[in-house]
């Protein structure tokens, strides 16, 4: 008796699985279609900084290709005497291969002077700083004013465009005999930085 | 008396053929017959395709730049929202055809890294409204996806990268109409 009851209930089972999957597979059954679309692919661009030292021609990318940043010697033209100055500068150009706007802006920082081998020469040295169009404007004397602590930033460098900032080295005029051939390395960090150039992009 | 048996078998099936043979006699009465013509049943159709028209890559600023994303010339900076568009036509007949659409952004290659990217899933719109599904009639379906570099990303993350959509695909799928 409990044997035909556990027949019965497995045939029960059996009915209720298979009206179960008939009636999934029967939504499978209707039709279907698809339409594969390729959009493509997008690329972003690249973000080079090209600096070129004004006097020497030297030249590098802002950043390496192991992603470090570059260092750049600007080498000013004249040797310093009490009271005279020097003139370096660089041009910085904007080389990104970006398919719409991209603009971006240069700071300067406010640079660092320090003596090199010791001696006493780094006090009596003042820098000064102008953002210019042309290269040829860092041999004239004028407009050059101290890099304020937020730094010198350039105009807008558009997309293949450039800019120059050009540095004066001054002596003090009080500059004692003793700081006679001693040197100083003068350091300024320059970023470059992408604008808002993308309309409503920010 | 075997045999008058089989005599007697033999007769009875006799009778009995004749009395088929007899019945045949009711062939020879009445009777008529009339046609009728039910028509042909004709299958409905389901299918959806790309619009004759190609996708179109536009900018923030609604500019077409289909051709340059095409040659790659194109490369974005953070900042841009790119948007891509698709028509399709979509065929449905049928007295009771009813059938969802969908879509879905396969197989995408992104080498974008962390967070710098957003793409859409492919939204679908009958003209400015989302897709009313189950769709129950032919029309012209717009597939959308847009894909934007966010211009909070710093420094120099996800320069020369590559987002390559492969195969973006709209599925059209029948169901069962409410009391089918």
């Amino acid at each position: 008796m409990r044997t035909k009851r556990r027949l019965q209930a497995a045939a029960l089972i059996a009915v209720a699985v298979v009206l179960g999957l008939f009636t999934v597979q029967g939504t499978y059954a209707l039709w279907s279609a698809a339409a594969p679309a390729s959009p493509g692919t997008v690329t972003a661009a690249s973000f080079d900084t090209t600096m070129t030292a004004v006097n020497s021609g030297q030249a590098t990318t802002m950043t390496l290709s192991n992603g470090t940043a570059a260092s750049l010697t600007l080498s000013p033209a004249g040797i310093l005497g009490p009271g005279t100055s020097g003139y370096g500068g660089v041009a910085v150009t904007n080389n990104t291969n970006a398919g719409g706007q991209f603009n971006t802006a240069i700071t300067a920082s406010q640079p660092t002077i320090a003596n090199v081998n010791g001696g006493s020469l780094a006090s009596y040295i003042s820098v000064n700083a102008k953002s210019a169009a042309s290269s040829t404007e860092c041999s004239t004397a004028t407009g050059f004013a101290p890099i304020s602590s937020t730094g010198l930033v350039s105009p807008t460098v558009v997309k293949g465009a450039s800019t120059v900032f050009c540095f004066q080295i001054s002596l003090d005029s009080a500059a004692p005999a003793s700081v006679k051939g001693q040197a100083v390395t003068i350091q300024t960090t320059l970023t470059a930085r992408q604008l808002c150039g993308v309309p409503s992009g920010c | 008396m075997k045999n008058s048996t089989l005599i007697k078998g033999t007769a009875a099936i006799a009778v009995g053929a004749a009395l088929l043979l007899g019945g045949g006699g009711t062939l020879a009465a009445w009777n008529d017959q009339a046609t009728a013509a039910p028509g042909n049943i004709v299958s409905g159709d389901l299918k959806v395709g790309l619009n004759s028209a190609p996708g179109v890559w536009t900018d923030r600023a609604g500019i077409d730049i289909t051709s340059k994303i095409k040659d790659g010339s194109y490369l974005v900076v953070p900042g841009d929202l790119l948007t891509f568009k698709q028509d399709l036509d979509v065929t449905l007949t049928g007295a009771k055809m009813a059938a969802n659409i969908t879509a879905s952004g396969a197989n995408a290659t992104n080498g974008f890294v962390g967070d710098s990217v957003i793409v859409s899933a492919p939204v679908l719109t009958v003209g400015a409204d989302a897709v009313p599904n189950p769709l129950t009639t032919s029309k012209k379906v717009t597939a959308t996806i847009t894909f934007e570099f966010k211009s909070g990303t710093k420094d120099r993350v996800d320069v020369n990268k590559t987002y390559n959509f492969n195969n973006v695909e709209f599925i059209l799928s029948q169901v069962l109409p409410a009391g089918a």
